[in-house]
């Protein structure tokens, strides 16, 4: 595969199956983990050229299906027909060769190395013996141009965005010969034009014959995206449906049995007192932010990612030093220098990032959620067991998190339990304000829906929230007052839907 | 709870495993003790078990200091080399004319110091665990050497040395220190909050930081408790030999960090006991212990206990493989 390095050639020179005939087909396909079920046996067609959108809650068998198509894990029982023949799919190298490939949400390279690197990885153009740099960095730059990239070959990946990092993976595929591509909720951490740019490659794949597979938990773009939609529930293909022949609201009944008006639950409580506000408030990667929260409100902060949104809250937390501005608490001037101290106020952040920030992946689901008020629960030199036993049953049982015991460890349990545990940790504690950093990102509808409404109750309790949301129906239909953040600043304020979503957005993107 | 009553066998509470994981080490511990009775005629002798306690008993109690470190997912490589300076404090302070308490207690201050040092080096200077121990090692046993001229001090203090031979209730006192030191360990680690903290930090310390733990103040816990249980290591060793010398307890830390590895801590943090590594240092003193009953080649004791390690984190390995 060396040397020819141009996509449109790789994809049009002998492409074995016309477009519109079935190119991958799945018969009785089925993966059981033990007893579990992860995947029923499902029968789908993928046609050749067409792009194919997989919806369904999380848990619902789309990375399951991912790992098999990709030949990550081994399927149970069942067979794959790939251009009209059985095949194994047994291992990552088989369905690479066989021009399966995959782009992950969470960017699968090496980030010290440079773009252009990463591009070749595994298949370095070579003279000699030795690596021909200058020959790799061109072509790789070649190629990025060719895409409409703005982005340098020689520049480290870890200097770019993980949005960028996500269209270096996608063209570090497209750049192999594939010919079947699946995409696994890409834009969850990308811009809006992180995500324009992303679609304008999906659609010139299309064109010059890729298969592609589109997995997303946002129905917009699946219906700007895709020419057919597949629906999984619980591990069960539920059904596919022509994207001209449905409608969001039936695809969302077909994911979860419930209506789309269920989803974001809304209550307009009396506001009440101020319990924070900011005053020019600066820091690393936010400027001059004046904002208050009060009692019974959602405040939602919405941006790009990179806005300064999440830097705001690190900063309002303690977690990152503030250089000017000031914050006052109820009326008192305060200074937060660390973390401690704004939980003594009554402050709770869930941070953006679950895995980094949010969890000990590898300890009991009871540490996790304990792990805020362990002062509280000692008594002496000891910790109370069955006080410590308690809490963490009592916040499983309310936040209905699915395990059998506290014990389990949190890397096991699926992207919407783990922001339960998260969010049972803050509960345990107790707050006056509560910071959401992205709460939905990677958790499933049902799940989406049960944390809409705790953010009710605990406005019910006279708690201020700080929603921050790249997704904008879901800061737009929650937030009492609406801040758009761009480049560090607060640069537009609204009431409770007194803005359209594109004026909305338009102030964020900043044209 | 209702939630209890779930089956769900995929996912293995971690409870279970690890009192499993504990009694397959002892019933390793006992087959040990049991060939080595068969198979010698000195092994089961008061002479031996004696002998067998105290050397075990000196690594154990630098184990479980490593271990407060390696759950935090650190390591400290000083521990022999702290071994060996404090042996060498001692006999000079007590050489000077310093009374024995206040010089055994100026002894375990100095450990305080390195592992404060060692903690400041990583919060401060940003510093890999690593390289901060490895370079006290090498300038503590520099640091002895200086002190001492190169050669030994002999300590004449008859109270000291005499407490190393001594028993009690059968049982040689430098046993008695294990427990000295395990028990409050044990309530420290699994009873107390700060234990759940080295947990945390060793997990993840940004999550533990934004839940309101003090991670710095947690790392220094951790370095100061297994410096300070490897000065006082540095006292029993001295009361034995009856001298100070800097280059003693040559690669004790790793004889530490195997007995914790072998007593069940993962070297990525935020798995542990304290039981485990007491275990793991017992077996490793039988081994040693064998291996010269049995007139095994001493050289071969460390290829054992390098191709233990080995085995070891591999089983670990797969074990975390497995519970993915």
């Amino acid at each position: 595969m060396t040397g020819l390095h141009d996509i449109s050639q790789l994809h049009t020179a002998g492409h074995p199956v016309a477009k519109g005939q079935p190119i991958l087909e799945l018969r009785g396909l089925q993966k059981k983990y033990g007893a579990v079920e992860a995947l029923k046996p499902a029968n789908i067609t993928f046609l050749s050229g067409e792009i194919h959108a997989i919806v369904g809650e999380n848990g619902a068998g789309k990375s399951t299906l991912i790992k098999l198509l990709t030949g990550v894990i081994r399927r149970t029982s069942g067979e794959v027909y790939w251009c009209g023949q059985s095949v194994q799919l047994a291992t990552p190298t088989e369905a690479i060769a066989r021009g399966i490939n995959a782009v992950h949400q969470e960017v699968v390279l090496c980030r010290h190395l440079t773009v252009a690197a990463n591009m070749f990885l595994g298949d370095e153009m070579q003279a000699n013996g030795l690596m021909r740099q200058r020959a790799m960095t061109d072509a790789a730059q070649a190629v990025l141009n060719d895409l409409g990239f703005n982005l340098p070959a020689a520049a480290l990946l870890s200097d770019l965005t993980i949005g960028q990092q996500q269209l270096v993976a996608t063209a570090r595929a497209a750049m192999r010969g594939t010919q079947f591509l699946i995409f696994d909720e890409p834009t969850a951490y990308l811009t809006r034009q992180e995500s324009a740019q992303l679609f304008r490659l999906i659609r010139r794949l299309q064109n010059e014959g890729v298969t592609i597979v589109y997995i997303s938990h946002r129905m917009e773009e699946v219906f700007e995206l895709a020419d057919r939609v597949s629906v999984l529930r619980d591990g069960t293909h539920v059904g596919t449906r022509l994207i001209g022949e449905t409608n969001d609201a039936e695809l969302i009944s077909m994911m979860i049995n419930r209506t789309i008006e269920q989803i974001y639950h809304k209550e307009h409580l009396p506001i009440g007192e101020t319990i924070v506000e900011t005053r020019g408030l600066s820091g690393p990667g936010f400027e001059n932010v004046s904002l208050s929260v009060k009692a019974g409100e959602i405040v939602g902060l919405y941006g790009l990612i990179g806005a300064g949104r999440s830097e705001f809250a690190l900063g309002l937390y303690g977690r990152q030093p503030v250089s000017a501005g000031e914050i006052l608490w109820e009326g008192q001037k305060v200074e937060i220098r660390n973390e401690r101290k704004a939980m003594d106020l009554g402050i709770a952040l869930a941070p953006e990032s679950r895995r980094d920030q949010g969890l000990c992946l590898n300890l009991p689901i009871g540490l996790n959620i304990n792990l805020p008020i362990f002062d509280r629960l000692t008594s002496g030199l000891t910790i109370n067991r069955r006080r410590e036993i308690e809490n963490a049953d009592k916040q499983i049982n309310d936040l209905k998190i699915k395990t059998p015991t506290r014990r389990v460890l949190a890397s096991a349990m699926s992207g919407g339990n783990q922001q339960k545990i998260v969010i049972g940790k803050w509960l345990s504690h107790g707050a006056k304000l509560f910071i959401f950093d992205e709460p939905t990102v990677g958790v499933d509808v049902g799940t989406k829906a049960e944390i809409y409404r705790l953010f009710a109750r605990l406005l019910e309790q006279g708690a201020g929230i700080i929603l921050i949301s790249s997704y904008l129906p879901e800061v737009y239909e929650l937030s009492d007052r609406l801040h758009v953040f761009r480049q560090g600043k607060l640069v537009a304020s609204h009431t409770y839907r007194s803005a359209s979503h594109e004026e909305v957005l338009t102030q964020a993107i900043g044209v | 709870m209702s939630v209890e009553t779930t089956t769900e066998t995929a996912l293995v509470p971690k409870k279970g495993m690890n009192i499993l994981f504990g009694l397959i080490l002892l019933g390793l511990l006992l087959l040990l003790w049991l060939l080595l009775g068969i198979f010698t005629n000195s092994f089961w002798t008061p002479n031996n078990i004696s002998n067998l306690l105290r050397q075990g008993a000196m690594t154990a109690i630098l184990a479980v200091g490593q271990t407060f470190v390696i759950i935090t997912a650190g390591i400290d490589l000083s521990v022999g080399a702290v071994v060996g300076f404090s042996s060498v404090t001692v006999a000079w302070m007590l050489q000077a004319g310093v009374p024995l308490w206040p010089a055994m207690a100026l002894t375990l201050l100095v450990g305080v110091a390195i592992g404060a040092f060692h903690a400041f080096g990583i919060v401060r200077m940003g510093l890999p665990a690593f390289i901060i121990t490895l370079a006290t090692l090498t300038s503590l046993r520099g640091i002895g050497l200086l002190i001492t001229n190169g050669s030994t001090i002999s300590i004449s203090n008859d109270a000291f040395t005499d407490f190393s031979r001594a028993d009690f209730l059968g049982v040689p006192s430098l046993f008695w220190m294990v427990l000295v030191v395990a028990v409050p360990a044990y309530i420290f680690l699994h009873l107390s909050r700060w234990g759940r903290y080295l947990f945390a930090v060793g997990s993840n310390s940004e999550a533990a930081r934004l839940s309101g733990v003090n991670v710095n103040r947690t790392i220094y816990l951790a370095y100061i408790l297994s410096s300070t249980c490897a000065a006082f290591v540095g006292l029993l060793l001295a009361s034995r030999i009856g001298i100070g010398n800097a280059t003693q307890a040559e690669g004790w830390e790793l004889q530490a960090i195997a007995s914790s590895v072998i007593g069940g801590t993962s070297l990525f943090g935020a798995v542990g006991s304290v039981h485990g590594p007491l275990i793991g240092a017992f077996i490793l003193a039988t081994i040693n212990n064998g291996a010269n009953l049995l007139n095994v080649n001493s050289f071969w004791q460390r290829i054992i206990t390098g191709a233990l390690i080995i085995i070891i984190v591999y089983i670990d390995q797969l074990r975390r493989r497995g519970a993915r």
